[in-house]
């Protein structure tokens, strides 16, 4: 089915449910407007042929990132000059709207239908709680693992939702914004 | 910590023994688990009753990474996640980053891509056949193997200069065009290769020593299989038909013509025979698109030197060699991605194994993990 | 233990030195051409030493067998991306072998860092963990250079004897020094 027909379907058992404003390019994307909607959508989805969950992540809008997160010297160019402007990769592009939320995103897929569904949820960064989607899909289990390790994002009802990735000395949440990389003993 | 109770000795104690539960750490140092992968296991006599897999040793932040290098410098990022296949890794954000950038690439590129990435996934599967051959305990097949596999990697030296991260897929198109001698090569080792496929299969697949130690272990059914998120041969050993080259071809895999191997019970064997039939669909095409490689240009014009894509987000995912591979990017107009997450077959694939592995024994955790053929670059990032 | 006191008792018999040069000779050779190296790959690199264990670049005729326990191993050879969570654990192995013992860094993640140089979970360098004897450059090196290297460690191997204890060069003088 098309990506149209797919989104009329949808729209009929969730009325306020639209389309995102910047969607993922080719794929359908549907924003929800609020936490509460997350369950009884994955369940419709899960019961209409969309059974396969492929992907959950999450994306930090705050701003460019820190540099203050990476262990490196401002200027590690040998050939410039002591005391010259800092060079930083990663400016902030004044054209584009940062915002202080978490836009967390789910993505799934019909095998039979060859179709694919992309879910979007803002929430702000320091409320950023969601219902937990491992009972429904055994797939989440370690994604929403990996979302709360690196954005700090509760998931409520994970069964073990700890850290996976990062060692257990790390303070922060490192894919954020504003993550400040603290000296541990293997740093100089 | 020592059990003090003397239990006297009468026939209820010898007829039920007394057993105690006892943790193993497998990792993250051991032979067999491809990397530093840690599985704290609570075995009561030889059956597991809790498995914990424990990974992050591996884990190099290169998502964050990604946030401050630029897209040309991040190719470079990409090669060491699926280290035994790094063409894949090129592709997947090549392709992401062409969508945001509205690229289009030449017709010899798109044939040169697949040529690169079906070799590699041969030299991948060679490499799983090779290692899951020790993990089961034969030794031979590994060095039958590594003959070809360095075939392989003697063909990517030649056109690229790399063994293993080749860094040859690049934003608009590959790297360098490759000599009309490279492919007179490349169509010998074809030929060379094809009756060795059948030597494998002497050698490894109906060994009834291998058959027993998996062809009933760790079966998965279908909708298991779909629920859990797997992807590629684990996936499709349990009949599921999802191959994203006929799902969402890209590149222009629509114009071969391929069959999609699929098994019967998701067994350890079956996951094993998924891959080795595979190989042979790989040779077929490459050998077509060998056959029609068009001549033009390999990159596409307009690509800037640092790139700066209008914002946006794109998602684009391949077919690697050990699942569906793909890259979910955001530019906000800057020189390096906003947010780039991988979403890496390995690291959804290597989750079942907390509920697999209950009620198994213990030599059967290395044939279970041995046949998700796992590589620990991807699962940490 | 005998041969920690033998520079004590040939020091007192008339032509000491040359029975000590003759052990020295005899027991380098032992140790460098029977190098067990242990099974320690973490990335990429590992792939690159598993290719020189096999068919085309055999390790074996240069008698080096790998083992999986550290406690039959003579040569760590860290090959790969030394994370922070996996420096205690290659501490620990690290303790775990016995003496001599030796330390070979594989690839440019291993000897500073490497492409992941400014990573919060990366460790710059393995040498800020273990004394390392070898360097070996590249992301990743060819195996053709691994073996190089083992050739290298022989050859420093030959240049240990008896009278300056039995302490490997690097361990007497610390990771950085190249003339050891």
């Amino acid at each position: 089915m098309t990506q149209d027909e797919l989104f009329a379907k949808i729209q009929a058992q969730f009325p306020k449910i639209e389309k995102a404003a910047n969607p993922v390019k080719d794929y359908l994307t549907i924003r929800l407007p609020s936490k509460g909607d997350l369950l009884s959508v994955s369940l419709w989805l899960k019961n209409n042929g969309f059974d396969y969950l492929d992907m959950l992540t999450g994306t930090d809008y705050l701003g460019p990132v820190d540099m203050k997160g990476y262990i490196r010297q401002q200027n590690f160019n040998v050939f410039l000059p002591d005391g010259a402007t800092p060079e930083i990769e990663s400016a902030a592009n004044p054209a584009y709207a940062y915002k202080p939320v978490i836009d967390l995103l789910w993505s799934f897929v019909s095998i039979r239908e060859k179709a694919r569904v992309i879910v979007k949820l803002e929430l702000p960064r320091d409320a950023a709680s969601v219902p937990s989607l491992a009972g429904l899909f055994k797939a989440a289990d370690w994604q929403e693992r990996e979302t709360f390790d690196l954005l700090g994002v509760t998931y409520e009802g994970h069964p073990n939702l700890t850290k996976i990735l990062t060692p257990d000395f790390l303070q922060g949440h490192p894919l954020r914004k504003d993550y400040a990389h603290v000296k541990d003993r293997f740093d100089e | 910590m020592n059990n003090a109770t003397a239990a006297p000795i009468d026939n209820e104690t010898v007829g039920g023994v007394q057993t105690d539960q006892m943790f193993i750490n497998m990792g993250p140092q051991h032979p067999s688990t491809h990397g530093v992968l840690r599985i704290g296991l609570t075995v009561e006599g030889e059956v597991i009753v809790k498995a914990i897999p424990d990974i992050g040793y591996l884990h190099r932040g290169t998502e964050k990474l990604a946030e401050v290098r630029n897209f040309h410098h991040c190719v470079v990022l990409t090669d060491r996640w699926d280290y035994v296949s790094a063409m894949p890794n090129n592709l997947v954000f090549c392709l992401s980053a062409e969508k945001l950038m509205g690229l289009k690439i030449p017709p010899r590129a798109d044939a040169l891509r697949v040529i690169m990435c079906e070799l590699n996934r041969v030299a991948s599967h060679l490499l799983f056949f090779g290692t899951y051959g020790i993990d089961t305990g034969a030794f031979t097949p590994f060095l039958y193997a590594f003959r070809e596999r360095e075939m392989v990697l003697d063909l990517f030296e030649m056109l690229c200069g790399a063994r293993l991260t080749y860094n040859y897929i690049r934003l608009g198109g590959v790297m360098i065009d490759t000599t009309p001698e490279w492919l007179t090569r490349l169509k010998e080792f074809v030929e060379y290769f094809k009756p060795r496929l059948d030597e494998y299969d002497t050698l490894l697949s109906f060994n009834p020593i291998f058959m027993a130690r998996t062809k009933n272990v760790g079966c998965l059914t279908a909708a298991e299989a779909v629920n859990w998120g797997l992807s590629g041969p684990n996936l499709r050993a349990s009949g599921v038909d999802y191959d994203v080259r006929k799902h969402d071809p890209y590149c222009g895999y629509e114009n071969y013509a391929f069959e999609v191997p699929l098994g019967e019970n998701g067994s350890c064997w079956d996951r094993y025979f998924c891959r080795v039939r595979e190989m042979r669909q790989s040779i077929k095409i490459i050998e077509q698109a060998l056959s029609k490689l068009p001549e033009g240009p390999t990159m596409a014009m307009g690509v800037a030197k640092i790139p700066k894509p209008a914002p946006g987000e794109a998602y684009a995912h391949v077919e690697a060699s050990r699942g569906e591979l793909g890259i979910y990017l955001v530019s906000d107009g800057g020189i390096s991605p906003f947010r780039m997450h991988v979403r890496a077959p390995s690291f959804v694939n290597l989750a079942m194994l907390q509920e697999k592995l209950v009620g198994m024994k213990v030599a059967d955790v290395i044939a279970v993990l041995g046949s998700i053929d796992i590589v620990l670059g991807e699962v940490d990032r | 233990m005998i041969l920690e006191k033998l520079p004590g008792i040939t020091g007192r018999l008339p032509g000491g030195e040359l029975v000590l040069t003759t052990a020295d000779y005899l027991i380098d050779l032992g140790r460098r051409q029977s190098m067990w190296p242990m099974t320690f790959g973490l990335a990429c690199c590992a792939i690159e030493m598993m290719a020189s264990y096999a068919s085309r670049l055999d390790f074996d005729r240069m008698g080096v067998i790998p083992r999986a326990s550290p406690r039959q191993a003579d040569v760590m050879i860290v090959a790969g991306t030394v994370c922070k969570k996996m420096a205690d654990p290659i501490l620990e192995i690290y303790h775990q072998m016995p003496e001599p013992r030796f330390v070979i860094s594989m690839g440019s993640c291993a000897n500073c860092g490497g492409p992941y140089y400014d990573s919060y979970s990366v460790v710059k360098g393995v040498d800020r963990i273990v004394p390392v004897d070898v360097y070996i450059a590249g992301c990743p090196p060819r195996p053709e250079a691994l073996q190089y290297a083992i050739v290298k460690l022989q050859e420093k191997i030959r240049r240990m004897s008896l009278a300056k204890g039995l302490a490997t060069p690097q361990q007497e003088k610390g990771s950085r020094d190249v003339n050891a």
